[in-house]
Order: structure tokens, then C-alpha cells, then sequence
């Protein structure tokens, strides 16, 4: 009886730890080639196709290169924040991924059962935003520990966006966490199935708030202020190099696809497959002959593929923002109209209670 | 445009989209990028690479009557002609015919005023990989003004 408490309690979680540790290493990797091919085919190019067939390996080859770069410290650096600020930075963000729902129903396996969650929290949502908010403190400390001007002037101003941003970040949220009720992950898929659609369809305006929002929190293009080549070199990242440097790239990328994941599961359904109530469709979850929980999966990892090739578009198409139209648009649009958003969903539900009442 | 669909295009972002739509447009174009070595660009009828000699395409005779017109026109004076009697024939024909590509411009002057008919003797060929490692291979004579400057490949 104890080796059952034992394997169920710290054996599992452990090997869902790493599962999911290495699935989202390799789909953040193969992230940044998705990255490079959208952006070449949007300007005509080639991208990546040396590396194995049309480049599939490019990313194995670019973790090589970084991992036998020379490792740089400048003399003047602090040199404990200087090592410690990417690894502050990767590990929110990977952190952020523990209560993400992969996919609705939990499996057999060797006579356990098993979650396809790491953990489910009824405080889910509030657990990731106050996570993904540590990440801004690797990159202040990056910028203030390289001893450099540009470094310092970068994280600065990404410090300014990330605190900005993350209040209509957070208002754009509660609007799907009103309509469902519970702020567990799951919870807020399973309301959706209840309700029969995606919360997409009465929160589009809180899903752009979000969206918006989530690219600047995440530093991307056209917000990607911090790290304006043409003004700052490379921003917070102009001292590193090597792995380090790596790690500030990995946490990038981990943030957008935690940024998609709770796009995803918040407003696209999570593991949920389009009109889930509709029973005539019930074919578009081919993979449930092998487990329900796989073709659950599968939407999942769909949707959120959708929502990156989105970013990646995004940032194909629009060009940088000044700071000022930055904080502006921040400021002066976003929280207004989050604030609005959550207003009126607050009154239809009251309204909706009223007359079911 | 008037006030209100001005509004409504600021209202609903429609430039953005429109941006985003000329891009998805993009990315299903068939891309531009030529592979270079691998795969070579269609060049124009009258591209204008290396000039260099022919012979009568019929008899395989030498089509250079030696008129020097080329030498006196070329801007970099990277023609020299040595000429002499043509054997067993009327006229005169080039003994040596030497251009240095190193000082050729690809102007296509010396070709204006070739006066051999129909084809000129000079052309502008469709040759440009020329790379070689010292400057003396440059300096091409008529065997290869015919035949066309070899290529070097690197080898290891």
C-alpha cells in the first residue's frame, strides 16, 4: 500500500515532470524553425534548409553552436546576477506550464491513473500570472548585472512594458474566469463544454486585449521595445553569449508558448474540438480510437500551433512601436477596454441570473 | 473618406488586417531565392558576361578579319590584337587575339562595330563564374576566348 501511495504521489508527477519538461523543450525548439520558415516564406525566402530535410534538423544545430560558444562574463559584470538573471528567466516560465491542461481525460497506464495535467489547482489562472510575473525579474537583473549601457536602458524599458502590460493582461482574464466560475484550468474547459462553445465567441474582445498584451509581455515584435536592435543592439541580451544567452531565448520562446497555451485553454477550448456539442462533428476526434485523452491532445496542441503561427505572423507584418505609442496604446486603449469588457460581462451575467432567477 | 467610415476603419483595425492579409498572401507565393550554385538564374537574351570569340558556326572558320576595331574602341584597352595574313586565303586574320578580364568592363562596346556578317566574330557571352587563383589566368587567350574560360572549382 505504501509503494502505491509512493509511485502515485512522487513517481508519476515526477515522469509527468519530465514528459512535459522535454515534449515543450522540443516544441519550443522546433518553435523557433516554425519561426524562421513563416518569417522566409512571408518575405519570399528560402529559410532554414541546409540542416537536414528543409532544415529539420536546424534547431539540433543551433543548440550545438550555442552550447560550444565561447562563454563570455565581462570584467565588469556582477558576476553572481550575471549567471543567475537567464536562469531566473527560464525557470518561470517553464514553471508556468505545471497547471496547463493537455488534454480533458485522464488514462490507464500500468493500472494508474493518470492526469494529462501536472497538477490542477482551483487557483490555476492566478498561479501562472504571478509566476510569469518573476520573468521580468531575470531580465532587469540581466540588463542591471551586464554593467553596460545598453543592457541596462533595455531592461529598463522592459521592465516599464512588462509592469504596463500585465494590467489588462490580467483584466482581459477575467472575463472567461467570470463566465466559468472557478479559476482551475480544467474548470474552465469543462464551463466551456458545458455552455457548448468556446469562450471565444462572447470574450473576442477580451481575447484581443489579451493577445495584444500577451506579445508585449512575451517582448515580441512589434513590442519587442527591449530588445530594438536598431536603438539598443540587442537590449538586456547585448553581454550575453553561449548558453546564457540560449537561455534567455528559451525563456522567450517559453513564454509564447505559455502565452498560447492559456489563450488556448481560456478562450479556444483547451483540448476541446470545434462545437464540441455538436454531435455530428463528434468524427473530428479521429484519435479517440487509441485514447480519448490523445485526440484531446492533439486540439490542444493544434490550437496553440495556431495561435504562435499567429504571433509569428504578427510579427511579419507589423513594424516596431515607439515607446510612447507603446505606453499609449497600453495605457489609453487596452486597460479601457478590458475594463469595459469585464464591465459588461459582469452585467450580462447578472442580467442572465436575473432572468433565469 | 467620410467621418464615419473612418471611424469604422479605425475602429475595427482595418489597415492591420489588410496588412496581415497582404502577408498571408506572401507566404503562399512561390519564394524568389535562387540556391545559386546548385541551381543557375535564367539570364536575358542579351545578358552581357565575358566577351569572347566564335568561328563560322558551318565551316568553323575564324570569323576575325583582324580590323583592330575592337582594340581602338575598348575603354579599358583590355583587347590586344597581334594580326597577320590569313594562310591560303585573302584578308587577314588574327595571329593573336588576347582579352584581359581582369581590366574588362562588360561595356559590349568591341562588339558594336564588329564588321563580320551576319555573326559578329566578338560577343558578349553568357559566362560570369569567373574566379581563378592567381591574376595571370585572367589574361585569356584564343584558344579559351573560343572555347570559354575554365572554370576552377575549390577542391579540398
Amino acid at each position: 500500500m505504501d509503494t502505491r501511495l509512493l509511485i502515485e504521489n512522487v513517481l508519476i508527477p515526477a515522469i509527468k515532470v519530465g514528459v512535459v519538461l522535454g515534449v515543450m523543450s522540443g516544441a519550443i525548439a522546433y518553435t523557433t524553425l516554425l519561426e524562421r520558415k513563416v518569417l522566409g516564406f512571408i518575405q519570399l525566402r528560402l529559410a532554414p534548409r541546409r540542416v537536414g530535410f528543409h532544415g529539420i534538423l536546424q534547431p539540433i544545430a543551433d543548440g550545438i553552436k550555442l552550447l560550444l560558444k565561447e562563454d563570455i562574463i565581462p570584467d565588469r559584470a556582477d558576476r553572481a546576477l550575471f549567471i543567475l538573471a537567464p536562469v531566473i528567466s527560464v525557470i518561470p516560465a517553464f514553471a508556468a506550464l505545471a497547471v496547463i491542461p493537455f488534454a480533458g481525460h485522464s488514462f490507464e497506464m500500468f493500472g494508474h491513473k493518470i492526469t494529462p495535467w501536472i497538477t490542477d489547482v482551483n487557483i490555476g489562472i492566478l498561479y501562472i500570472l504571478s509566476i510569469s510575473s518573476l520573468g521580468v525579474y531575470g531580465i532587469m537583473l540581466g540588463g542591471w548585472a551586464s554593467n553596460s549601457k545598453y543592457p541596462l536602458l533595455g531592461s529598463l524599458r522592459s521592465a516599464a512594458q512588462m509592469v504596463s502590460y500585465e494590467v489588462p493582461l490580467g483584466l482581459a482574464i477575467i472575463g472567461p474566469l467570470m463566465m466559468a466560475g472557478t479559476a482551475s484550468m480544467t474548470g474552465i474547459v469543462r464551463a466551456q463544454e458545458r455552455l457548448g462553445m468556446w469562450f471565444v465567441f462572447p470574450q473576442i474582445v477580451g481575447l484581443f486585449c489579451y493577445f495584444v498584451s500577451g506579445i508585449a509581455e512575451t517582448n515580441r515584435l512589434p513590442f519587442d521595445l527591449p530588445e530594438a536592435e536598431a536603438e539598443l543592439v540587442a537590449g538586456y541580451q547585448t553581454e550575453y553569449s553561449g548558453m546564457k544567452f540560449a537561455f534567455f531565448y528559451l525563456a522567450e520562446y517559453t513564454n509564447m508558448v505559455v502565452v498560447s497555451a492559456i489563450a488556448t485553454t481560456l478562450w479556444l477550448g483547451g483540448w476541446l474540438r470545434p462545437f464540441p456539442n455538436v454531435e455530428a462533428l463528434s468524427f473530428l476526434n479521429f484519435l479517440d480510437f487509441i485514447s480519448p485523452a490523445l485526440s484531446g491532445v492533439f486540439w490542444f496542441a493544434f490550437k496553440v500551433f495556431a495561435v504562435l503561427y499567429l504571433y509569428i505572423w504578427i510579427r511579419g507584418t507589423f513594424p516596431r512601436y515607439r515607446y510612447d505609442q507603446l505606453m499609449n496604446l497600453g495605457w489609453k486603449w487596452l486597460l479601457p477596454i478590458s475594463l469595459a469588457n469585464v464591465v459588461v460581462t459582469a452585467l450580462v451575467l447578472v442580467l442572465k441570473q436575473r432572468a433565469g432567477g | 473618406m467620410n467621418g464615419l467610415a473612418a471611424l469604422f476603419r479605425r475602429f475595427f483595425l482595418v489597415e492591420l488586417f489588410a496588412g496581415m492579409w497582404i502577408t498571408i498572401k506572401n507566404h503562399f507565393r512561390p519564394h524568389i531565392t535562387i540556391e545559386y550554385p546548385r541551381e543557375k538564374p535564367d539570364l536575358a537574351p542579351r545578358f552581357r558576361g565575358v566577351p569572347r570569340l566564335r568561328r563560322d558556326p558551318e565551316t568553323a572558320e575564324e570569323l576575325c578579319i583582324g580590323c583592330l576595331l575592337c582594340e581602338q574602341i575598348c575603354p579599358d584597352d583590355c583587347i590586344s590584337i597581334v594580326v597577320d595574313k590569313r594562310p591560303g586565303g585573302k584578308g587577314k586574320m588574327a595571329k593573336s587575339f588576347i582579352i584581359d578580364y581582369e581590366r574588362c568592363c562588360f561595356c559590349g562596346l568591341c562588339v558594336d562595330p564588329c564588321p563580320t556578317t551576319p555573326i559578329t566574330a566578338i560577343y558578349m557571352s553568357h559566362d560570369y563564374e569567373l574566379s581563378d587563383y592567381s591574376r595571370q589566368e585572367f589574361i585569356t587567350q584564343r584558344a579559351a576566348l573560343v572555347d570559354g574560360h575554365p572554370i576552377k572549382r575549390y577542391e579540398k
